[in-house]
Formats: structure tokens, sequence, C-alpha cells
């Protein structure tokens, strides 16, 4: 045993299984070395711990000041006494300049860095971004401002997409295509129709209106007045129809009128569509009154608005929209740039008139009658109408004209880069809106889980509050709602989880007694191993036991398969609901690449009946049990038959619906996922078959187990039982995102560690070769060579003895989180009745 | 990046004339007579010092380990291995990414001389060094505004409210209002100064000439009363009249100022005959047009203006050019169309110096029309000087752009950073305060 933790601490990782080391020895390990080895992800450092006491109230700072085991892993990720090193599972480039600004004082930043990650390396480690010096703060700032902004008009966007929700009036379906139809072009092909024929008649409404002006066109009336060529004020008729259909068509199905009114393109429409109703009605109502040339004169104003309708264009053209957005958000440069000219206008003016003036028959008259000149100078248009005489004049000229040139040139290219930029921008939102798109399809297949930037950003906001006010109070941090939210899903997913537990309660209510409830209790190590002990001297028994169950077992799921394929659509359903919150954990901790693999797994054949049968009759909770411990082992059996049926992956409509629901719901869940990337990528090597195999070997140990480990080590100290667990529980929510995966990583290390952790099995390990390869495969989980062999032999050996031993141990160990199983259990039982 | 070690930094135990440091974390071996060749720095000096002395050592580095014989120094590693290279290439490059002005901290920790440092990295250097001085003054101003009111004698403390008001618009509302009716003053004197020759607005004086309408006339010395009031205000609540009267935007003031009150006395010279009425005149005239520099004032209202005069002065040296270009230009292309319009007998080319405006107007594509040529050759030439006044025109500018547009950008850049130079220095103070009164 003492060997093995040696090697283990040598190994650099810390099992749960190993023994918890004391206050004292973590005391006695930091006066004795006057150094800290930090390994920032894989990075070493060596610092003093002088150095870390400057500033106590940061995350290093409290390394210094932990002194048991749950507050130094509350602190760091992992740690080793014997090497002195602390482990921090974080980016290692920011953090040397984090080290650095113990050391010196002075917070620089890594140029390379990006400016939004580094200020999440800062809010981990606890420091303040107001210390980043002046020389990086400006860098630093504008990125981070500039991003906000990105995600703020990301966040309004998809606040926008949000809001286009049908749901409160009569034939929203209706109403939801229509506006599909007239709003998105891109949505489908007869959209796209309509776009382009509501571009055809701008054009003509427009080339009518010019050929109107055309004398040679236009009729004279009664008075002797030019009025509109007849067969062109028909064109008008139609296109103004066209108009007005379309505007109101779009009004009606909008799912928010006032926004929809308010929107600038559709007050450019509605500003193309008014002047004509007011022309007639102010012709029509004015035909008799005698004042007759007031209203042409009113009637020609509006004539004049109808050439608005050419910004209609606008609508279809995303360059005419960034051009006014650019417009509108560079008034400053604007400004400018009427400021420069007219302040060169009033000068250059000035000086020409005071040059001019005594002139024989001088156009120069008066300062604003030079400003003219000045304007055509500066912008160098130059009629030629007026222009200079004298000598002094010429020179005055000649200054103005290269003045203007600078002037004019100055700020233009700043309003240019605005332009631009909002113009990569547009493009780049285009591209994030088509792949989003993707995303969103490939979650309906179930395939990835999307990353959500703006619950992200939020999220991590959250947490950092949360960061910062840990250590004042690090209970209530489970107030917050969206915890309260996380903590509402993870007991539905429990009690789903906990329902597959049963089963193997039931199946072996021994092993239940044999391991009670709080033996993850420090003060209880040894207790523990008396227990793996007595479940050592069991294994026998129960894999026999076991195995004559699977058989039987196997039996009552092929008569259940065939009485109830009827009703199967209900079961399906149910069965399914469970996946779904199963796998909502499962994305928690791994970002759900496995989610996949499970949910294939679950489409064999033999597990989904096993499944139907379990869920349709789960309202008698006492049948409901037997009924479950079937369709357990049924799962059991498909597990072990599972290289001979190719997973089947072919989706059912039902379960897709509910799948794309949990992403609805569990957008929570998805903010995690950004921290858990290097995570996922590590789990997406498994390939489902040799996840399944894993869960044949460890008949225990399937997913939901280690799961719903996980998930209630979890779970807030609602239960008295669980109130020893409580104050490590809540540090895991509370420190960060990274727990969660930590909290995971560290039970996958179990599914490793245990065979090189209990002894006995290393006796065993060197008596049989099976359980060698057994070994080898744990330790190279994605080995589907190894896998398969080891498969076959669960075939053909159900009984052997060490395969019984090895799980044993593991369920030893899996069985610490008991207590909040069973409550889970007693939550279900009484939904159930 | 760490794990592949350089020759240099080899690992295991050290001969004889080799020391192994550890800085935060990475273990280097180093020779002796290398580091030598800089004595004065700190790892010379641990090299040459004894193992035993051991107030020595622990006064040049945080560590020793005696049975490994190893220093440790809590120092940034990644600036090291930078800093290490002068003593086998006696210079020193910045690393891409570590801010220059920690690794300057860096280098004076390792007591290595900053002349060793690159000319390419220096220049980035120096580079946020001026920034970093252009942070500090504007902190300084910041701070001065803060700064809690010393003055003890009453005249100091009445002098600091005026200065205040009169020149920080942001610090109270009277101080705001004040700015904005001194911008609208400087508005209505310009539109007042334009009107004013308009013929129909003028009226007959009482010998028949037009002069200017008496409610102008009002509302300029209206105004110009403002001005001198304002002018004076500020030069007596200044704290260092000599700093302020020869500052740009106070000579511009004055300069706005002066014409109105020498007109005013000349012709009060004039009616008292003790000058001559046409030479009084004529100055008046000449005064007249310096009232234009009031426009100028609106840029102590406007940063914009600012930045502007601001790019211009920075540039001066491509406007030079501008004006080299165009005056080159303009010389070539007038001869040359000077002597291709002589063949046409109704010319307009008449002598070089008249073609000089032809030229101007063309090589910046005005364009008035009142010059143009008539031959062939000569219209060829037209095409050539007008591509290559373009061409003139906008090689120089685009500098000149740069810089207004690189000042432009900065001076918001700048203003963030100063407000937080602010805060860090207030966060700074506190936290010592709260340290003192632990202790």
């Amino acid at each position: 045993m003492e060997k093995s933790l040696a090697e283990l601490n040598k190994a650099g990782s810390r099992s749960m299984s190993s023994l918890q080391p004391e206050p004292v020895d973590i005391m006695r390990s930091k006066t004795c070395f006057r150094r800290v080895r930090l390994n920032v992800g894989g990075l070493p450092h060596e610092v003093l711990w002088r150095t870390l006491d400057r500033l106590p109230r940061t995350r290093l700072g409290k390394l210094r000041d932990c002194n048991t085991h749950e507050s130094l892993m509350e602190v760091c990720d992992d740690y080793n006494l014997e090497e002195n090193e602390y482990f921090f599972d974080r980016h290692p480039g920011a953090f040397t300049s984090i080290l650095n600004f113990y050391r010196t004082g002075k917070l620089h930043m890594m140029e390379e860095m990006c400016a939004l990650s580094f200020s999440q390396e800062l809010d981990y480690w606890g420091i303040d971004e107001i210390y980043l010096e002046s020389c990086c703060q400006a860098r630093y700032h504008q990125k981070k401002e500039q991003m906000n902004e990105e995600l703020k008009r990301e966040a309004d966007n998809l606040k926008d997409r949000d809001g286009e929700e049908f749901d409160n009036t009569c034939c929203a379906e209706k109403r939801k295509k229509l506006w599909d139809l007239l709003e998105k072009p891109s949505s489908s092909v007869a959209a796209k129709i309509l776009a382009i024929i509501s571009i055809l008649f701008i054009v003509l409404s427009t080339i009518a209106l010019s050929l109107n002006t055309l004398p040679e066109l236009q009729d004279t009336d009664e008075f002797g007045q030019s009025t509109d060529n007849p067969q062109l004020a028909h064109v008008e008729a139609v296109c103004i129809a066209w108009f007005t259909m379309e505007y109101l068509l779009r009004f009606l199905s909008s799912p928010n009128k006032w926004k929809f009114f308010k929107g600038p393109l559709n007050v450019i429409d509605l500003l193309a569509i008014l002047p004509y109703y007011v022309t007639i009605f102010l012709t029509e109502s004015n035909k008799s009154v005698l004042q007759f040339q007031n209203v042409r004169r009113v009637v020609q104003i509006f004539r004049i608005m109808r050439i608005l309708r050419i910004l209609k264009l606008a609508r279809h053209s995303t360059g005419l929209q960034s051009l006014g957005f650019t417009l509108r958000r560079s008034y400053n440069e604007l400004g400018l740039l009427i400021l420069f000219l007219a302040m060169g206008i009033m000068i250059f003016s000035s000086l020409v008139f005071f040059a001019e003036k005594d002139e024989e028959d001088t156009k120069f008259k008066s300062i604003p009658a030079s400003f003219w000149w000045a304007t055509i100078t500066m912008t160098t248009v130059g009629y030629g109408d007026i222009y200079p005489k004298t000598l002094l004049g010429k020179i005055v000229g000649g200054l103005c004209c290269i003045a203007g040139v600078l002037v004019i040139a100055l700020p233009i290219p700043i309003i240019v880069n605005n332009f631009s930029e909002f113009y990569k921008e547009q493009k780049r939102q285009e591209k994030a809106l088509k792949r989003r798109e993707a995303l969103d399809r490939a979650k309906r297949n179930g395939s990835i889980v999307s990353m959500n930037l703006k619950e992200a950003f939020a999220r991590s906001a959250e947490l950092m509050d949360v960061v910062v006010e840990k250590s004042e109070r690090p209970h209530d941090n489970h107030l917050s709602p969206s915890r309260w939210k996380w903590t509402a899903k993870r007991a539905t997913s429990e009690t789903s989880s906990n329902r597959s537990f049963n089963a193997q309660e039931l199946g072996s209510p021994s092993k239940a007694r044999a391991n009670s409830p709080q033996r993850l209790n420090v003060q209880k190590l040894e207790e523990m191993y008396n227990q793996m002990a007595k479940t050592q001297s069991q294994p026998n028994l129960n894999a026999k036991d076991r195995g004559t169950r699977v058989s039987k077992q196997r039996d009552e799921i092929e008569l259940g398969a065939i009485q109830d394929h009827g009703p199967p659509v209900l079961g399906t359903r149910e069965g399914v609901g469970d996946m779904k919150s199963l796998s909502s954990i499962d994305s928690y901790i791994s970002c759900a690449t496995d989610f996949q693999e499970n949910t294939r797994f679950l489409q064999s054949p033999a597990m989904d009946l096993g499944l139907q049968e379990g869920n349709r009759l789960s309202h008698s909770p006492a049948t409901a049990f037997s009924q479950r411990a079937s369709a357990r082992t049924g799962q059991q059996t498909t597990r072990e038959c599972q290289p001979m049926l190719t997973p089947v992956s072919v989706t059912k409509p039902s379960y897709s619906d509910n799948a794309r629901k949990f992403f609805f719901s569990g957008n929570s869940t998805k903010s995690l996922i950004p921290k858990g990337g290097c995570r996922s990528d590590g789990e997406s090597g498994l390939s489902p078959l040799s996840d399944s195999s894993v869960l044949s070997d460890h008949s225990l140990l399937s997913p939901e187990v280690s799961i719903y480990t996980t998930a209630s080590s979890r779970t807030p100290p609602k239960s008295p039982e669980s109130t020893a667990l409580a104050p490590t529980v809540f540090t895991f929510h509370d420190s960060s995102i990274s727990k969660y995966i930590d909290a995971d990583t560290d039970d996958d290390e179990h599914l490793r560690d245990i065979s090189d952790a209990s002894p006995s099995e290393c006796l065993l390990a060197g008596n049989s070769p099976k359980r060698s390869i057994n070994i080898n495969y744990q330790r190279g989980t994605n080995h589907l060579e190894a896998a398969q062999k080891m498969l076959g032999q669960n075939c053909l050996f159900p009984l052997e003895g060490i395969r019984g031993v090895a799980h044993e141990n593991h369920v030893g160990h899996e069985m610490a989180h008991r207590p909040k199983v069973e409550r889970g259990r007693q939550n279900t039982l009484d939904k159930s009745l | 990046m760490w794990t592949i070690p350089k020759p240099n930094y080899r690992r295991g135990f050290c001969a004889e004339g080799e020391i192994a440091v550890n800085i935060g974390g990475v273990r280097v071996v180093l020779f002796g007579d290398v580091l030598n060749r800089y004595p004065e720095s700190r790892l010379a000096e641990l090299v040459n010092c004894s193992t035993q002395n051991h107030e020595v050592i622990s006064s040049l580095c945080d560590d020793f380990d005696p049975s490994r014989k190893e220093f440790y120094f809590d120092r940034d590693p990644d600036a090291f291995k930078c800093i290490i290279d002068v003593y086998y290439f006696d210079e020193i490059h910045i690393k891409n990414g570590i801010c220059p002005i920690c690794f300057i901290k860096e280098m004076e920790f390792w007591k290595i001389d900053q002349s060793v440092l690159d000319e390419c990295c220096k220049s980035y250097l120096s580079e946020k060094e001026d920034e970093l001085t252009e942070i500090s003054n504007k902190v300084k101003v910041i701070l001065e505004d803060m700064e809690v009111d010393q003055c003890i004698t009453r005249a100091q403390r009445c002098q600091r409210f005026l200065w205040r008001l009169m020149e920080k618009p942001g610090s109270s509302l009277a101080a705001r209002v004040i700015a904005i009716s001194s911008f609208l003053s400087i508005l209505v004197s310009a539109v007042v100064m334009c009107m004013g020759t308009i013929p129909e607005l003028q009226v007959m004086d009482s010998e028949g000439k037009l002069v200017e309408h008496p409610t102008f006339e009002g509302i300029e010395t209206v105004c110009m009363l403002w001005f001198t009031a304002e002018y004076l205000l500020r030069l007596a609540s200044s704290p260092n009249k000599l700093h302020f009267a020869l500052s740009f935007m106070n000579v511009i003031d004055f300069m706005a100022i002066i014409p109105f009150y020498v007109v005013l006395s000349l012709t009060y010279l004039g009616t008292t005959s003790m000058m001559e009425l046409g030479n009084v005149q004529q100055a008046v005239q000449a005064l007249r047009i310096m009232r234009i520099a009031r426009i100028f004032k609106l840029a102590r209202h406007s940063s914009g203006l600012q930045t502007l005069t601001y790019a211009l002065k920075r540039s001066l040296k491509e406007l030079g050019l501008l004006l080299m270009y165009m005056s080159v230009g303009i010389f070539v292309f007038s001869a040359l169309a000077y002597t291709m319009e002589q063949s046409h007998p109704e010319t307009l080319f008449k002598s070089i110096p008249q073609s000089f405006w032809w030229a101007i107007i063309t090589m910046t594509t005005v364009g008035y029309g009142d010059i143009y040529p008539k031959t062939t050759l000569g219209k060829c030439n037209a095409a050539v000087s007008f591509l290559c006044g373009v061409i003139a025109i906008a090689l120089p500018i685009h500098p000149i752009i740069n810089n207004f547009v690189v000042f432009y950008n900065k001076q918001k850049v700048l203003e963030t950073a100063a407000k937080h130079e602010v805060e860090l220095m207030e966060l700074k103070s506190g936290r010592e305060a709260r340290r003192k009164s632990r202790d």
C-alpha cells in the first residue's frame, strides 16, 4: 500500500482512493521548503513562498494558508507534497506574467496574449485587472471594450432572433412563414424571388420618376401646366401598390409591431409610400378650392420625397446598410470634417474678400458671397463661375486648394477605417450566423454541443464574481438564480439515473450494505479499507449470482420485447427522456462527446426494448423496480453483446426531438463547454465500442453510475446525511467551471487507478493474464483491440472471479457517494407515488 | 518550449568554474569565465564571491541550496533567457511579447547596462517610454485638478478657483456654462463679421461710404468685450504669467482681441486729426483682416482641431515636401505650357508668372476654366500636369494623414490610460494607508 502510494505520488497524480494527507503533513511540507514548485498547465515554475505572501488575498496567496486537503484542492487542481509541487490546470502562457506580478509588483501582459483570455486568467488567479501597468493597460482595455461591444451586439442579435416568436396570436405558423418569406431572402427560393421582384419594382419606379420630368413625355393639363404622362402614372400606381402591399404584409406578419414600426428600414418604406397618398389626397380634396397654387407647391414637395424610395434598396444590400451604420457611428469624425471645412471656408473666403474687394466688377461682393467660391475651391470642384483676379487673390486661391485637399483628406481615413471594420464585422457575422445554423443542425443530430458565446460570457462573468467573493461566503453562492437552475436540473437528472441505480441495488443488496454511507469522510479511511477487504471476500458469490440472473433476465427481456412491441412510442419517449437528462450531466462533465456514444448505444434494439419495458410501468414503483432490474441487466447483456451487434446509430425522430429539447433547456450546461474543451478532446478519442466495453467490464460502472457519482458529489447539502461532505462539495461549484471538469477527471482516474491502487487486484493481476489485459485496457481506454479481446473473454467467462474482484473494488469505491443516491431515490419514489 | 535544452542550459551537477542557477524553476549551468565578461553584473559577482560567505550570497540571490550548489533567483525565467545572451553575443534582444518596460526592470535586477540593448529593440523601448511619459503628464494634470487646495491665502484660493472656472470646463457647471458661452460668442462674432460685408446690409455713413450696420457693430463690441474679459481673467488666474502669455492658444486669443482696440485707437487718433485720415483708413482695413484670427479660437473647444494642429506641427517636413513637389511642378508645367501656347495667336498664357496660376489650378484638379490651353500640345501638357499634380499631392499627404490618424487614436487611448493610472495610484495609496494603520 505504502509503495503504491509513493508510486502514485511520483506519477504526480493523486487518487481519491489513496490516503489524503493530514494537515500536519501539509504544514510540514510547507515549512521545510522555502520554495514551491508550481506546475501550471505543464510548465514548472519555482517561486519562494515569501514572494507569494505579497498578495495574500489572491489564489496563490491562499495556497500558503491552506493546511487541509480540502482547502488545498479548492485552491489548486492537484498537488504532490513530496515533490512540493502544486498543479494548476490553466494556461501556462499567462501565468508567467502573473507570477512576475508577485515578483516585481508590476503586472504586464504578454503581447501575443488575447486580452479576453488574459482577463479570465486574472480572474482565476484572483488578481484585479486594475493592477495592469499603463504601458500594457491601454491595449488591454481597448481590446476588452471592443470585445464587450461585439459580444453585446451578438447578444442583441440573439435576442432579436429569440424575440421572433409567434406564439401569442392566431395563425402563428402562417405568420411566421410569411415573415420568413418577406424578411429573409435566403430562407427559401420563393423568398429570394420575392426580393428580386421587389428590387425590380424599386428600380422601375425610380426610372419612371426620372422619365416623368422629361418635357417631351409630359402632358399639359387644363391650367396649361405640365403634368405626368398617363402611362408613367400607371406605372407609378402599380409600383406604389406593390410597395404598400409589401409594407402591410410585413407589418401584419411582424412579431413585434412597435419594433417593426420603429425600424429604420421600415420608416424608409413608409416614407416612400406616403407621399403618393398624400398627393392624391391633397389634389382630390382641393380640386374646387381656389388656392390651387399653394396646394401645387406642397404637392411638388411631396413629389420630391418620392426619391426616398431609392433608399429602399438598402434593405437588399448589406453594403448600403453598413454605409448607413458607419455614418452613424463616425458622426464624431464627420463633425470634425465639417468643422475643418467650415473653418477653411470661413478663413479663405474672408481672405479672398479682402484681397479682391477693390477690383472692378468683382464677384467677391461680400464674405458670404465668397463662401461659394471657397467651397468649390476647397473641394477642388472649380466651376469657374467665380475666380480671383488679383495676385493676392490668386495666392490665397492656391493656398485654399492645397489646404482643401489636406483638410478633406485628414478625417476621411478614420471614417474609412470605421467602415471597413464594420463591413468586415458584418461579413463575419454572416459567417457566424451560418456557422450557428450548421451547429444547430448538428445539435439536432446530437453530435456536437454548441459554443454559445453569449452565455459563456455571462457565465464566466458570474463566476468571476463568485471567485472573488468566495472567501467571504462559500456557502451562499448556490443561491444565485442560475445556479438554482443547475441544481434543479441536476436533481432531475439524478432521479433518472437513480432509477437505473436502483436496479443495481436490487441486484446486489449485500454490497449496498457493505458500503455504508459516509465513507468518504477523511477520518473513516481505515473503515474504507476494511470494507474493501470485506467486499473482496464476496465476489465469487456475487458474480455467480449475477451470471444466472443475467441469463434469466435475458429471457425475460425477450419476452418483454415481443409483448411490448405494441405501444412503443410512449416507452421510447420516456426512455429518451431519461437519456436526455442523463446526457445533460454527461455533457456537463465531458462536453457531451460521449453523449452521442451513449445514445447510439441506447439505440441498439435490445436496449431500447429494455428501457421501454422499464419505463412503461414506471407508475407503479414496486413493479418498476423489478422491471428496472431487468432493464438494467438488459443493458448489461446488450453491452456484452455489443461487439457482435454493430452499434446502431439510427436516430429515431422522437429521440432527436428530445435531444434538441435538451440542448435548448441545457443552456447553462452549454456554457461550461469552452473551458472543458481539452477535456472533450480527450474523451472524443473513445470510440463507442470501447465505451461499451468499459461498461461490460465493470458491470456496475456504467456511464450512468460514474456520471452519477460526480453528479451526486455536487448536490447541495439539503439532506442531513451529506452535511459532512458539504463544504468540499460546495467549493466544487464555487471555485470555477474547471472544477466540474476536475470532478470528472478524478472519477475517470478511478477507472484507471483502481487497478493500480488496490493491492489485492495487483496480486490477482499477476496471477491471471486476462486481468493484465484488462488493466492494460483500462490504461489506454481507447485501445480498441484490447477491448475487443477482453469483451470476448467476458462473453466466454461471465463468471470469472477475477473480473468480479475488479468490479467489486470499483463498486466499493463508487458506493462512497451512496448517501445522496439513496436520497435521490427517495425523491423518485415520492414522485412516482 | 522549456523542455528543449539549449547548449547552455545543461542539467546535472556543475564542475569547477561553473555555477548552477535556478531562475524561477528553470535550472541553468553557466561558465564562470563567460559570466566574467561583465564583471559588474549580478551573476559575475555571484561567481566571484566565495560560497562560504552566506551574507553576500543571500544579498545576491534569493536562496541557496548547498547540497546541489544551486543559486535560486525568484525572477522571470523568460526574460533571463534573453538577458543571458549578453554574455555570449554582447547584445540583448527583447523577446517578442515581453513588455519592454518590464524587461528593463529585469535587466536592472541582473545589473546589466541598458546600453547593451540592441538598436532594434531600443526604438521599441523608447516608443513605449514616450507613451508612458505622455501618460504621466496627463496623470499630473489630472492629479493637479484633483489636488485639495493647499493655498493658505485667500487671494491664492481665489486665483485657483478662477483658474478652474476658466480653464477646466469639466470641473463645474459654471465652468461649463462659461465655456459654452465663449464658444457661442466666437460663432456669433464670426457670423457678424461675415454679414457685415454684405452690401445690402450696410449703411451709408456721412461721407457716402458703405460702413457696417450699427447693430452689427454693437454685437461686435459686446463680443470683443467678452473676449477681453475672458483673456484678462485667464491671465489673472494663471499661476505662471509669462508661460501663459506665450502659449499658442493665448497668442491666438490676443491676436483676436488686439485689432479691435487698435482700430478703436486709430479712429480716435484719426478723428482728432493727429494722423492723416487716409493712412488711418488703410491701417484699419489691414487690421480688419486680422479679425479672422478669432476663428482659430475655436481650437480651444475642439480636441479635433488641436489634433489637427498637432499633426500639422509633427509633419512639417512632409508639408514642406508637399509644397516643394507642388512648386517644382508649377514651375515646370507653367513654363512648358507657356512655350507650347506661344504658337496660338489668342493665347491666354501671356507670361510664365501668369501661367503659374493655371498650373496650380490644374495640378490641384480645381480647374476654373479662366485660363486653358488651346493648342494640342498644350492640352497634352495639361493632362500630364494634372496627373503629376495628383501624384505630387497624394504622396506627401499620406504620412500627414497617418500622423493625424495615429495621434487621433492615441489621444483616445491615452485618455483612458491616464484615468486608469490615477485609479491605480489611488488604490495603491489606499492599500499603503491600510497597511500603515494595521501596523
